[in-house]
């Protein structure tokens, strides 16, 4: 039996998000002045002691990101964002985390800050989380008025000014160059790599770029140590992670669990098992930047090396759950149509990528039987050629779905 | 200098450099649609894909810097596969549809991958779904989104090279497509400069004029050659087709404007080929002007102008040259003036517009032009501009402003009126007309007071040392900021902080234009400023110094090679006797035919003709009737004279009080030099020929001289005529149009092998001790007030799309298109009070005369002042400006007239 | 609130173009961003007209054309398409009379698509200005609409 492990999700639920006297009753912002009272050295070390990986679905080494940044140019101006853009379909996590709990994200971001010798901070909200605006916005005006955001934090020589920015219905402003472009106050295209933004972000300043699951690690990894997170999940995947589990199950919901759980084991404990009560037909993990998985790894061990050994993702820990009678070919088609719609249109093989695929995808359900190998085939083609001549993450997408759809389902496909 | 390989090929590059640029400069041609050399790459278009050792995957060429030891490979099959490929998809978002009327980069591509070809090409085109519109709001160009593919250049070349901003996406992904403002073109802040023209790899961005017509396979032939209009000399290839000039084109990698065209320098040519052309002399018989050979209008001519050298005397006669002509034309010219009609009455519109400046700065540092290249514009700390509204009369200039100022260049602003420059100001004093010396005298003052001047500058280059700064000090004593700020209404902040900039900043430079100029204390606010450049020691060294940025194609030109009454070619007086018999001796001439006497200026020589002393003249290239102060004064002088040749292009103001009018060249129908304003000497080639019976005006005055009695050598091209030029000017002397093929050369350049001189004065001015100068002056209040009947003061100026008299201009339809009427602004505060409305009639009076305009409320003025353009011939300006002199430079105050509003 | 008193309350930097096309859209009772509305902010932030209006255009929040007072955005994105809200989605479209971008005759609703909000795990789902709506069936729907029809 799965049984939860909260770290991130700690208070959710628990206490009232809109008062910051609950969050410090539990215990909240004790590991804000225990990092000040050290150097901010010690919070880089005890994140690359835990071993936490990016959270947002790329999975980078927290510690090494975070690290860069402290090192880029020790006298000038820096920046932490936190990306609370999550527009990954599938994905919920970070909302749950801004709305129950908008505080510990906060004190994350003030010792990211820190750590890196940041003294502005941006939390980038996607538009349309009304809620967790609100809650974000009045958790900062408590932050502020309890002093633990502003000048001298705690009686510290530390500043950090803290704000929200606000997307406004991009998917792609979630990725990492393209969020401080939107930030700036321009349309969304990702900007060339090199340089990264630990060493040119906004404005051409240092900047770290967190997620917001992430960052609501910090505050446990500095009260208990890093060594202490990394005790826990997989060698390569330490720590625990939020999953966002949706479609055919009974209780569509979230979780946080210790990493290296089975698949299997997340849909039928956590969320009840398959509507039909049948072995579900197919999992896509990772939103629609994902991989489609069949039944027979429902025991793979959720981690992101172990994912990725197999040829799937473990991305942002969304899975969505196609039961028995789910046919595979509309949802091939609405992903399709999702990366059609948020191409941002710079790059030549994503903007005209993106729509042929979606096209294809239409020919593939107004097809039937042999011919649809044939399509799905010229698409993942496609998709490899988008893969390796695209700008950004985005158009190095499709390839995801494509690819594991073609090696567990074709029969699936030509049939359906 | 690093070494790489592409291809197994090893390639030396200099560290840094962007690896595709070295990859084509070596032969190595990588496709790519987004990259261009001057632009900062995008990454777009991934056509420029390679492979290299060491990174993952395929890289865009065009996002890597070089550095040693690179493993590129740049061929593959793989690469040439995907490159392919992407071709095909960006075709299928492509109207193929080719006009020919426009280079077209993609279409090169298409040919080169094979995929012109329908069989080969894999992708059905999609563009017709997209439901695109062109966009023909523009006077100048069209924006066909189907042939748009999207490689960001145009918005770059706005934003990057011209500064503009104007150019955005709209909407994203496949359905993205360009506006300008706010979506409609025509209605947006573009100002035709035709940069995104020039840079778009396609069809999407072509230019309206001549596109039926043009067919670039059927162009004859190009010439390089230097744009007509104003002084910043920007290099042009006109493009010819059925004896015709067809397109403009900037000439990219090249001094001094880098492939930048303003849009008069892109549209502009369309007035060669107007039907409006001379093509015939005419003589006036009874009034009429009537059609006759050359050689009755030259016969006639030179009788005549015998006639009253014989009668009157030499200075009877007088000349004005053209700023509009090569340097061949002026030189023959003044040649003409001084051996034929033997008089130094030589002048032109010069004396209109830079004469204070140049007399200033030839008095004070020993030189009358810009001491700076164009590019220190954007690489000086600091810039003071005074007096020059940059951006709409030197826009090539600005570009570079513009660029500094995106890197942190602080930009000083001095100007009574608004203008575009001071959106990029850190300050921007706006004095009240006419207080010129006091605001300068005012932050000199503060300069000394907070002792931010060099000491060892004023020690070891300033005339008199610390004696002579004394001086300086003891008369601007009493110009203390609240003194300055009650003349000048200047603020005393404002002022403390030009001061503090202008000193404290490593380089800071000068550019000065006609607000200083065209004044009758035009000479002393050219002193002032030189004060304050010598006392602070920001002249002689790179990037410091004083820029008067010319006016005219040729105005610094015409005055080096002698079109002046007071020097002869290279700046040498007239009074110089020495220098007299060497020219003589040059010229094959007995030396007491060149007259010793200085002579009369642009002004007085209409003056003298007023007071019957000048009786005959002839006009090459000028529109006096428009361009000289006191026009009702002018006019007279004309009709008194008794005879007026004219030679010029077209019927301009002037022509009607011709007694001959003679047929001449456009700067595209000739071979010659031009010199910029940053002594840049220029070659102009010819592109077509000359309508009707129109000649070179050289030729023509070479052969009023035979019939004359005083025949000049045979000269076998231009470039003869600019050897012998270069014997009598010094300056010139190591030029000559074979190094000019070269490349444009700056003078001072004495001997052959001599390079040119980048920036003046580094180690001496050119004054007799090499010393610069001091010039205290004291602000003295204008003679011209304004009272109860005559209670504002105008202002006159310049507009971006129209030149000087707009007899060129204004026969380009684009031009006209931008705008084509006259005006005068006024402050909103002012309006209200004599309840006048935008687009009321109004008559403009002066103390000399009065026009009809239309009125435009704007904030641009101040309270009791006026402003207007002063290009159109149905509101001339100059019928309300006066003619009393600056008493050096003899320059007219244009900027300042007291005028009264009535409406209609 | 007029469109100078909005702007008044953020620094005129060009970061905050967002947050002020947020709130002036927010501020406007259609829900839109007028030529006039845009033009002022240029004017404030000191912008070019063609950077606001590229932002406009970009992300989809942001509309030119007034809307009605309700703006429905109806997820299809991959979660909720595959529970079923694209068949949703015609019936409502059927329901409310108009095709997805228009408004309802009487002013009150506007239909748009939407991508991934976020509420997957009560898919079919939708907002309505600030309000989140999951779980839709028809039924819920038309009572969701007549709550607010009402109001």
């Amino acid at each position: 039996m799965v049984e939860e492990k909260r770290i991130a999700l700690k208070n959710s639920g628990l206490i009232n998000p809109e008062n910051i006297d609950d969050y410090i009753k539990v215990g909240g912002y004790s590991s804000l002045k225990k990092a000040l009272s050290g150097s901010s050295s010690i919070v880089i070390d005890e994140l690359s002691a835990a071993g936490l990986r990016g959270r947002g679905g790329a999975g980078f080494p927290t510690g090494t990101k975070n690290q860069a940044a402290a090192i880029s140019c020790i006298d000038c101006d820096k920046f932490v964002v936190c990306n609370a853009d999550e527009g990954e379909p599938g994905t919920f996590k970070d909302r749950i985390i801004m709305e129950t709990d908008p505080h510990i994200l906060i004190e994350g971001m003030i010792i990211a800050a820190y750590g890196i010798g940041a003294n502005w901070g941006f939390i980038y909200i996607r538009g349309e989380y009304y809620t967790s605006i609100n809650r974000v916005r009045k958790a900062i005006e408590q932050a502020y008025e309890r002093g633990f955001l502003g000048k001298n934090i705690q009686g510290n020589a530390f500043n950090f000014e803290l704000e929200i920015k606000l997307g406004a219905g991009s998917y792609l402003c979630g990725e990492e160059l393209t969020l401080l472009e939107s930030i700036e106050g321009k349309r969304g295209y990702p900007r060339i790599k090199p340089p990264f933004p630990a060493e040119k972000g906004l404005w051409g300043k240092p900047t770290l770029v967190n997620n917001v699951e992430t960052l609501a690690n910090f505050p446990a990894i500095i009260e208990h140590g890093g060594k202490w997170y990394r005790n826990m999940g997989t060698e390569k995947s330490p720590g625990t992670k939020i999953f966002t589990i949706s479609g055919d199950v009974n209780k569509p919901g979230f979780c946080e669990v210790v990493l290296g759980v089975k698949l299997g084991d997340l849909i039928n404990d956590i969320s009840g098992e398959t509507i039909d009560a049948k072995p579900w037909k197919s999992a896509l993990l990772g939103g629609a930047a994902g991989t489609f998985v069949p039944y027979s790894f429902a025991d793979a061990e959720m981690g992101y090396d172990n994912l990725r050994e197999r040829g799937a993702t473990l991305g942002s820990g969304a899975i969505i759950v196609m039961g028995s009678e789910k046919p595979l070919i509309p949802m091939l088609q609405n992903i399709l149509k999702f990366f059609k719609h948020e191409s941002c249109g710079k790059c030549v093989p994503c903007r005209l990528g993106t729509n042929y695929l979606y096209e294809q995808s239409l020919e593939l359900k107004k097809e039937k039987g042999l011919n649809r190998n044939e399509i799905l085939d010229n698409m993942v083609n496609h998709a490899r050629i988008m893969a390796k001549s695209s700008l950004c993450p985005l158009g190095q997408s499709p390839i995801l779905p494509l690819e594991s759809l073609q090696r567990h389902f074709t029969e699936e496909i030509i049939n359906e | 200098m690093v070494k790489i390989t592409i291809d197994n090929k090893e390639i030396t590059s200099p560290i840094g450099a962007n690896l595709l640029q070295v990859a084509r400069d070596n032969g190595i041609n990588i496709p790519g649609l987004c990259y261009y050399e001057k632009l900062t790459p995008t990454g777009a278009c991934r056509l420029c894909l390679v492979k290299i050792e060491g990174m993952r995957g395929l890289v865009a060429s065009c996002t890597v810097k070089v550095t040693e030891g690179l493993k590129v490979t740049a061929y593959d099959e793989e690469l040439e596969e995907t490159r392919k490929f992407l071709l095909d998809y960006l075709l299928s978002e492509h109207n193929d549809f080719y006009d020919g009327s426009y280079s077209d980069e993609l279409r090169e591509l298409m040919f080169r991958y094979g995929l012109h070809k329908h069989e080969n090409r894999y992708f059905k085109p999609v563009w017709q779904k997209l439901d695109f519109k062109t966009d023909s709001s523009s006077p100048v160009l069209t924006y066909d989104p189907t042939k748009c593919i999207k490689c960001f250049r145009c918005i770059k070349a706005c934003d990057e090279v011209q500064g503009k901003n104007v150019l955005s996406f709209n909407d994203r992904g496949i359905h993205s497509y360009i506006i300008a403002g706010a979506g409609i073109w025509g209605e947006s802040e573009c100002d035709g400069c035709g940069e995104c023209i020039q840079l778009c790899p396609t069809g999407a961005i072509v230019e309206k004029p001549n596109r039926e017509k043009i067919n670039l396979e059927k162009i004859s032939h190009s010439a390089v050659t230097t744009c007509p209009y104003c002084g910043v000399g920007c290099q042009i290839e006109l493009m010819v087709q059925d004896g015709k000039i067809v397109r403009s084109n900037g000439v990219e990698g090249v001094s001094p404007n880098d492939g930048r065209l303003c849009v008069k320098g892109r549209f502009g040519y369309e007035f060669v080929h107007s039907h409006d052309r001379l093509t015939k002399p005419l003589i006036k018989r009874n009034g009429k002007f009537e059609e006759a050979s050359w050689d009755e209008a030259l016969e006639l001519i030179a009788s005549k102008f015998k006639e009253i050298k014989e009668k009157y005397g030499s200075d009877a006669l007088a000349g004005y040259a053209s700023a509009k002509c090569t340097n061949e034309d002026n030189y023959i010219f003044q040649k003409f003036i001084r051996t034929v009609f033997g008089t130094n009455n030589i002048d032109y519109c010069t004396r209109l517009c830079h004469a204070s400046t140049v007399t200033a700065m030839l008095k004070a540092i020993g030189d009358g032009a810009g001491s700076n290249p164009i590019e220190d514009f954007e690489t000086v700390d600091c810039l003071f501009v005074t007096g020059n509204n940059i951006i709409e009369t030197h826009p090539i200039t600005a570009t570079y402003v513009k660029r500094g100022a995106a890197k942190g260049q602080k930009i000083i602003v001095v100007d009574p009126k608004w203008t575009p420059l001071i959106r990029y100001a850190t300050v921007w004093l706006q004095p009240k007309l006419g207080t010129d010396v006091a605001l300068l005298n005012g932050l000199v003052h503060i300069i000394i007071k907070n002792g931010w001047i060099s000491k060892s500058f004023i020690d070891k280059r300033v005339d008199g040392g610390n004696e002579a700064f004394l001086q300086l000090k003891e008369l601007t004593k009493k110009y203390t900021p609240e003194f300055v700020e009650e003349i000048s209404s200047v603020p005393q902040e404002k002022l403390e902080l030009a001061a503090r900039l202008y000193a404290t900043s490593q380089t800071s430079m000068i550019a000065t234009g006609m607000g200083m100029s065209q004044q009758v204390t035009g000479t002393h606010n050219v002193f002032s400023l030189i004060n304050m450049m010598l006392i602070t020691g920001q002249v002689g060294r790179e990037r410091c110094g004083i820029n008067p940025p010319r006016g005219q194609n040729n105005v610094q030109g015409a005055t080096d090679v002698g079109c002046s009454p007071a020097n002869y070619p290279g700046y040498i007086p007239v009074i110089n006797e020495e220098n007299r018999r060497k020219v003589a001796g040059i010229w094959g001439i007995p030396f007491e035919v060149l007259s010793p006497k200085p002579g009369l200026t642009t002004v007085e020589i209409m003056q003298a003709a007023n007071d019957g002393k000048v009786k005959g003249i002839f006009i090459m290239g000028e529109n006096p009737m428009i361009s000289d102060p006191n026009l009702n004064h002018t006019e007279k002088a004309l009709k008194k004279m008794e005879f007026v040749v004219v030679q010029d292009i077209f019927h301009t103001e002037t022509t009607p009080f011709a007694d001959v009018i003679l047929p001449a060249s456009t700067w595209a129908e000739k071979n010659g030099t031009f010199v910029n304003s940053d002594r840049r000497v220029l070659r102009v080639r010819k592109a077509v020929e000359c309508p009707g019976e129109a000649r070179e005006d050289w030729r023509i005055v070479h052969e009023i001289a035979k019939r004359m009695g005083k025949p000049m050598p045979k000269y076998k091209n231009e470039a003869e005529i600019f050897d012998e030029l270069a014997k009598v000017t010094p300056i010139m002397a190591g030029i000559s149009h074979q190094r000019l093929d070269k490349g444009s050369i700056q003078w001072p350049c004495p001997t052959p092998d001599h390079s040119g001189t980048v920036t003046l004065y580094l180690d001496k001015f050119n004054t007799p001790n090499g010393k610069g100068k001091l010039f205290p002056v004291e602000y003295e209040p204008q003679k011209e007030k304004v009272n109860n009947e005559y209670p504002f003061m105008l202002n006159s100026g310049r507009l971006l799309y129209h030149y000087h008299t707009a007899t060129m201009t204004r026969r380009t339809k684009a031009l006209r298109d931008f705008v084509n009427e006259a005006f005068v602004l006024i402050h909103p505060n002012d309006a209200v009070k004599l309840n006048f409305n935008d687009g009321d009639k109004v008559k403009v009076e002066s103390r000399r005369g009065m026009l009809e305009t239309i009125i435009k409320v704007s904030e641009e003025v101040l309270e009791g002042e006026l402003f207007m353009p002063w290009h159109f011939t149905e509101a001339q300006v100059n019928r309300l400006t006066r003619d009393e002199l600056d008493p050096y430079s003899r320059i007219a105050p244009f900027k300042l007239s007291a005028v009264k509003l009535t409406k209609i | 609130m007029n469109t100078q008193e909005i702007l008044n309350q953020f620094k005129p930097l060009k970061e905050n173009l967002l947050p002020i096309l947020h709130a002036i859209q927010d501020n406007n009772p259609q829900n839109y961003l007028s030529d006039e509305a845009l033009k002022s902010t240029a004017k404030y932030l000191n912008l070019p007209l063609s950077s606001v209006y590229g932002v406009v255009g970009y992300y989809t929040m942001f509309s030119r054309k007034p809307r009605g007072k309700y703006i429905i955005r109806f997820c299809t994105s991959p979660v909720c398409g595959m529970m079923g809200s694209i068949n949703l989605l015609d019936w409502f479209k059927q329901w409310l009379k108009i095709e997805v971008g228009e408004t309802t005759s009487d002013g009150l609703f506007t239909l748009e698509e939407s991508e991934c909000l976020g509420r997957c795990g009560k898919a079919p789902s939708m907002m309505i200005n600030q309000d989140f709506y999951g779980n839709l069936t028809p039924e819920i729907l038309e009572e969701i609409m007549h709550q607010l029809q009402k109001s």
